[in-house]
């Protein structure tokens, strides 16, 4: 038997997803060592592989076949775009992509403007103000503390992701379009999906009923 | 050493020494089993019209087409892809002909896809177009060549996934979907993503019955039974034909004894609006994408103004290779008979007849001069390419 391997995006993610995959009877108790070095965490009574990897990464893996399945969030699919069956929406890791910006800038979405739009997102960010608003932008890759950017002046508006929105309400901004909702994916490389039905269907079946 | 000089550009390679030996056998090995079905081989240019790869018929999106001018100003692309190509010079050379024409290829192809991706932007690939047959032999001789192209290549665990488009395209006539949301669903089905597929649905004014049918669709694969449950979903002609074709085609692959390798997936649908009926890949460890990639594609000809039917495919060789290389399975390459002819000031004439002589009786000869790099390093020479040495 071949050994089936996960990609997990580092973080909260994974915690979530090894939670989930415990209560349908697939744990690796070396990964609950938080002290360990180590990369890869195996389990060698199911066949079973492990490890975490930073999440634009995660897609990049299931693509390659480098790992056979990946859990990384719908953002990070649509950013990086790779080649994967997107098989299960496992639900957790929930909030949206958004256009943000101060409450004066929600005007100049209006009119097919020339704007700025500051990101760490700018696959998610072109895509959809070229083909879903038609808007002709300026696309400003950053990457990280986005909300920074229409503060000090380095563009009108941010797509960015948005949970509670509490960082935005304290910078006196807020959200101004909603993109799409996001959520944790589990994504299955192409060929794993054949070579393998059996186990990944069955296990893909058991996540289901415990949604 | 001025090594700006040195470098190849991202996505080409240079193949030397024994890696491009087993590429050349692999090769060979592939077009002596194609051309045992009575494949001819067809070269056309490397570059040709922007136009024949664009539109409809492209299967790559043009900015990823390596596009150049001529002094004209019209507009060339490098080809990604054999199959216009073909369609257009069959349907150039052989306007009236309608008995079948098996053709084969070998060649580059090129794309322009992004860098940093750790793909190559030339790949070698051999293929075949079976033209002017529309038949179920047609698709069976396909799926038959595939098996046992990978076969001859050593390979033993694999799988080729055969869908048919039809049984899509049938299933939203019969519940009058409209283009755009078989567009939609296609893409959703075609990636596997249930809840994607089921969201479209849910936003469809069609019953819970047609719902579950079509959000079924991903998950449509395994072997012939699958098949049967899909028969349970379908009353109309075209869906159940597409079907019945498939379980014919799958009967007959059993006859040959390759059904072990065959499984369905009528999720299969390809971006691309090239293919018509059937459509399949062939799959195996190694590698995270489709060894090779074929179907049927009975408009594109038309779009030269040749009305046939068509089937291929099309093999990835530099991928095959590394598949090879992960599995661990050796291309033995035959050694050739090899001398090392060494010579002093006095049989320097004789050396060369020798050497005519030994090249005559199809052997390899190399003629020396036995003290210009010194007897040590002269006999490594020999022992390392495996030359007999002859004084």
């Amino acid at each position: 038997m071949n050994y089936i391997t996960f990609a997990l995006g580092k973080g909260r993610l994974a915690n979530k997803t090894l939670q989930l995959l415990e209560e349908i009877g697939i744990t690796c108790e070396e990964m609950k060592d938080k002290t360990t070095r180590k990369l890869i965490f195996v389990n060698e009574e199911l066949k079973l592989k492990f490890f975490l990897a930073k999440g634009p990464d995660v897609p990049t893996y299931v693509e390659y076949g480098a790992a056979d399945i990946g859990v990384v969030g719908k953002d990070t699919i649509m950013e990086e775009n790779r080649k994967c069956y997107e098989v299960l929406d496992l639900g957790f890791g929930k909030c949206r992509m958004c256009v943000c910006g101060p409450e004066s800038s929600a005007e100049l979405l209006k009119h097919h403007e020339m704007i700025r739009v500051a990101t760490k997102y700018p696959h998610i960010a072109k895509d959809y103000f070229y083909n879903k608003k038609h808007q002709t932008v300026d696309i400003i890759k950053l990457n990280g503390s986005i909300e920074l950017a229409p503060i000090v002046g380095l563009s009108e508006v941010i797509v960015d992701i948005v949970e509670t929105g509490s960082t935005l309400r304290e910078n006196g901004l807020m959200v101004l379009e909603e993109v799409c909702p996001l959520s944790a994916r589990m994504i299955v490389n192409q060929v794993s999906m054949k070579m393998e039905a059996e186990r990944i269907n069955k296990l893909i079946r058991s996540i289901k009923e415990r949604l | 050493m001025e090594n700006k000089l040195i470098h190849t550009p991202e996505g080409v390679r240079d193949n030397y020494g024994d890696e491009l030996k087993k590429k050349l056998k692999v090769c060979s090995t592939l077009k002596t089993l194609i051309g045992r079905y009575g494949y001819e081989d067809i070269k056309t240019p490397t570059f040709e019209f922007f136009d024949i790869f664009s539109g409809n018929i492209g299967t790559i999106p043009s900015r990823e087409l390596y596009k150049f001018f001529d002094k004209e100003g019209n507009t060339l692309a490098l080809r990604p892809d054999f199959t216009p190509s073909i369609a257009r010079a069959t349907a150039k050379y052989f306007t009236e002909e309608t008995m079948p024409l098996r053709f084969c290829y070998v060649g580059s192809t090129f794309n322009n896809s992004t860098d940093y991706q750790g793909r190559l932007k030339e790949n070698t690939e051999i293929g075949v177009e079976l033209i002017n047959d529309g038949s179920e032999d047609a698709d069976v001789e396909m799926i038959l060549m595939t098996v046992e192209a990978l076969i001859s290549c050593g390979l033993k665990d694999f799988q080729i996934s055969i869908g048919n488009l039809e049984f899509f395209k049938g299933l939203c006539g019969e519940y009058g979907i409209d283009e755009e949301n078989e567009l939609l669903l296609r893409e959703m089905i075609n990636d596997k993503n249930y809840f994607g597929t089921r969201d479209i649905l849910d936003s469809l004014e069609i019953s819970d019955d047609v719902k579950d049918i079509f959000s079924r669709i991903p998950e449509l694969f395994g072997g012939i039974d699958i098949l049967k449950e899909a028969e349970s979903y379908v009353s109309n002609g075209r869906a159940k034909d597409a079907l019945k074709r498939l379980v014919s085609i799958y009967g007959m692959l059993e006859k040959n004894g390759v059904a072990d390798y065959i499984s369905f997936d009528l999720g299969m649908l390809s971006k691309y609006n090239y293919y018509t009926g059937i459509i399949f890949r062939a799959y195996t460890y190694g590698s995270g994408d489709a060894v090779i990639k074929g179907g049927r594609y009975d408009n594109l000809l038309s779009e030269f103004g040749k009305k046939a039917a068509a089937v291929g495919f099309c093999i990835r060789i530099d991928q095959l290779l590394s598949i090879l290389e992960r599995q661990k399975i050796d291309i033995s390459l035959e050694k050739d008979e090899s001398y090392l002819i060494l010579y002093n000031s006095k049989n320097r004439g004789k050396a060369y007849e020798q050497a005519s002589k030994i090249r005559k009786a199809g052997k390899r000869a190399v003629i020396m001069n036995e003290t210009a790099y010194g007897k040590e390093k002269t006999e490594l020479f020999a022992k390392d390419r495996g030359f007999t040495i002859i004084r």
